[in-house]
């Protein structure tokens, strides 16, 4: 492997943070929702660099699955978000606060 | 055989179960019917049971009921003739009862209630009559105990009959327990629950298993058939209805207690100092309850003493290793007892229910057929020879004194005694009662109701017949040798361990023995003539007499004693654990403790925002505080 694995380790860490911070410091659902797809693939980048470190390739398949989850994902979340849209006119996060007690 | 058997157990049980599902749908004649064919039909076929099965001891398996490796407890019988005998004597008095019953209850709305319990009595009775297996005996035992507890309580809305019954029920499961470890005790030696087994293989026990056994058996008998010390629940118990004081006394409850120790004779028999235990038990309790009977007021309660007096003798009998005697005193008990109580369900109900034999008198006037009927009781009670109860008394007093020692000579002693006194308790109800006498300023005598006497159906008074006709005759079932008499009783229990123990004894002792009892209850009787028949009762009473009227008439402060040693403390015990225990320590530490809740809570509150990035934030904080605490070394598992 041409990349040394700590540099994709490092590239995976920096990629899972911006999607940390996406997802919690935006409002709006749908960067939420993107955020979250930012961390999936950061974990997804960390499990190919560990593949090709160890060369076994259980690491790959994992690959495959969390791809397929996130789009699954993606499907339900934004059938989600239009729904709730069009109830409430609205994908600010936080005007979705009907169970604080 | 086993036909026969099912039939005379099953019939009743199956009538309790209907009365008990559908009874309320059943129109009340035929509730009636159900009840009492079952149990006349379940007398029948102890009857034939009896006639083919031969003098051997057999054992039937009904049911197999609880089977796993190594042990089994089928629901089998033991049928031998003195099972045989009892079960014979028990359906037939219960069938009368519950002929009486419908009569006595004809205004209660109650009878459906009222003759389920009085079935599943005789059911339960019947197991504790047949059982072979002890486990199975033990389910009849306890069926016994509650059904008795249900119909002492039987009116249930008057808080002191509802007391009544739970006495009895408590007080009879201080006995069960003892039951209980001799069942437990017999499995652990024996690896088997089986009476005839168990019988047999006794011999072998070791002397001093034996008498801790024979003990134990005791202490059960003791309970079931209120035996000092644990005799005051039966006066309590007339408060049920009056035939169901019949049934318990003659024929199921408290004889239970003494057939149990029938049962297992060829066990109790191998331990003198059990025997003897037995013996003295036996002696004391009929001297204490005659005492208590001299005193009572209530007909019911005078009755009742006079049956832990009688249940006494035969105590005294399988004491003294005469089972054959204590039956032949159990069966004519049963029929004058019966009777007594059921003539005494008579005069209670046509006096609209007076219980007190002071306010009562000159009925021999007004109830002529009940007048005949409670003398004929009264007669064999009081042991008056010719009649029943005197050659059965006469044969465990005899047995008695033909026992070496003269600890054995001194109970015999005692039981002479209580001869006499049974004879003047007994004749004295009858004189209050029945007789007349001059009136008297302080109580009311010869004072019937202003009302008027209440009819009595003729059939309530009718049915009582056959019972007086055996309880006076019940001599026959096995007049001694001395009169020629053909002692059938004993021929028939011949087979069994102590049925007929040799009479090592000469004509001349019996006849001496004979004699005395006799001459004693003829005072007896003569006595209480002349206390209670021409004089009137006396107004002033001194000190010393009041002192000794009280200390009878609550039988010896033995309840009161009873209530000061053991309820009060447990009712103080009781209160201390609710007030200062649950209410004090537990309810207000749990109190205190809530009380902190709602100031955590109130700071916890301002983190629930409602904003969804608030929650993300905490997530991601929480997970890096968790990863980062395993990182550096924590191991949580």
């Amino acid at each position: 492997m041409i990349v040394p694995f700590s540099h994709v380790l490092f590239l995976a860490l920096v990629l899972f943070l911006l999607g940390a911070v996406c997802a919690v410091a935006r409002r709006n659902l749908v960067m939420i929702l993107i955020g979250v797809e930012i961390m999936l693939n950061a974990a997804g980048l960390v499990f190919v660099g560990a593949s090709l470190h160890w060369e076994h390739l259980e690491g790959q398949a994992f690959v495959i699955f969390i791809l397929t989850l996130a789009a699954a994902e993606v499907a339900v979340g934004l059938a989600l978000i239009i729904s709730s849209h069009r109830r409430t006119g609205s994908v600010n996060a936080d005007r979705y606060n009907l169970l604080k007690g | 055989m086993k036909a026969y058997l099912l039939f005379t157990l099953v019939l009743p049980f199956l009538g309790s179960l209907t009365l008990a599902l559908a009874g309320r749908h059943l129109p009340r004649r035929g509730v009636e019917v159900l009840a009492c064919s079952t149990i006349l039909l379940s007398c029948l076929a102890a009857l034939l049971a009896l006639i083919s099965a031969g003098p051997n001891p057999q054992t039937v398996i009904l049911l197999p009921w609880i089977s796993t490796e190594g042990f089994s407890a089928p629901m089998s019988v033991l049928y031998d003739p003195l099972a045989g005998i009892m079960a014979l004597m028990v359906t037939f008095v219960s069938a009368l009862i519950h002929l009486y019953s419908v009569s006595f209850m004809r205004d209660d709305d109650g009878y459906v209630r009222y003759f389920c319990y009085l079935n599943l009595f005789v059911f339960s009775m019947l197991v504790v009559t047949l059982a072979d297996n002890l486990l199975f005996l033990y389910l009849g035992w306890e069926g016994v105990g509650f059904c008795s507890y249900a119909l002492i309580g039987f009116w249930y809305s008057d808080e002191v009959r509802a007391a009544a019954g739970r006495k009895a029920f408590i007080l009879t499961r201080i006995g069960d327990v003892a039951f209980g470890i001799a069942i437990a005790l017999f499995f652990a030696l024996y690896r088997d629950l089986s009476l005839a087994v168990l019988n047999q293989k006794a011999p072998g026990l070791d002397p001093s298993l034996a008498t801790a056994l024979g003990l134990l058996l005791l202490w059960a008998a003791v309970g079931k058939s209120a035996q000092l010390p644990l005799a005051v629940w039966l006066p309590d118990a007339m408060a049920g209805p009056t035939p169901v004081s019949a049934l318990i006394h003659a024929a199921t409850m408290v004889t239970a207690g003494v057939y149990l120790l029938m049962r297992f004779f060829p066990v109790i028999s191998l331990s003198p100092a059990a025997l003897s235990a037995v013996a003295v038990v036996g002696a004391v309790s009929s001297l204490f309850a005659a005492c208590a009977a001299l005193a009572q007021r209530d007909i019911k309660r005078v009755l009742a003493y006079s049956t832990i007096s009688q249940v006494s003798y035969m105590f005294m009998g399988v004491g003294a290793g005469d089972v054959g005697g204590s039956m032949f005193h159990l069966l004519s008990h049963a029929f004058f007892k019966a009777l007594l109580f059921l003539a005494a369900g008579c005069i209670i109900q046509s006096l609209h229910e007076e219980h007190d034999i002071f306010r009562m008198g000159g009925l021999r006037r007004s109830l002529p057929g009940v007048f005949l009927l409670f003398l004929a009781g009264a007669l064999s009670l009081a042991a008056i020879p010719p009649f029943g109860g005197f050659f059965s008394k006469d044969r465990i007093l005899l047995a008695v004194f033909n026992q070496a020692g003269g600890g054995y000579q001194l109970l015999g002693v005692l039981g002479e005694v209580t001869a006499f006194l049974t004879a003047l308790y007994t004749f004295r109800v009858f004189f209050l009662v029945f007789g007349d006498r001059p009136a008297s300023g302080t109580v009311g005598s010869s004072a019937l109701p202003e009302a008027g006497l209440r009819p009595l159906p003729k059939f309530m008074v009718g049915i009582l017949w056959p019972l007086a006709f055996l309880s006076l005759a019940a001599g026959a079932l096995n007049l001694p040798g001395l009169f020629s008499g053909g002692e059938w009783l004993d021929r028939a229990l011949a087979g069994m361990p102590g049925g007929a123990p040799p009479s090592n004894s000469s004509p001349g002792v019996e006849a001496t023995v004979m004699a005395v009892s006799g001459f004693l209850s003829v005072a007896g009787a003569v006595w209480a003539y002349f206390l209670y028949r021409r004089r009137p009762l006396p107004e002033a009473v001194t000190p010393l007499r009041q002192r000794m009227k009280d200390l009878l008439s609550s039988a010896f402060y033995l309840d009161q004693g009873y209530q000061k040693a053991i309820v009060t403390p447990y009712r103080a015990v009781s209160r201390f654990l609710w007030l200062k225990v649950d209410e004090g320590a537990v309810d207000t530490g749990i109190d205190r403790a809530g009380k902190w809740f709602p100031f955590v809570s109130l700071g916890l509150q301002q983190w629930a925002t409602g904003r969804l990035s608030t929650y993300l934030k905490m997530v991601f904080l929480g997970f890096t505080a968790l990863l980062g605490a395993i990182v550096l070394g924590w191991h949580p598992w």
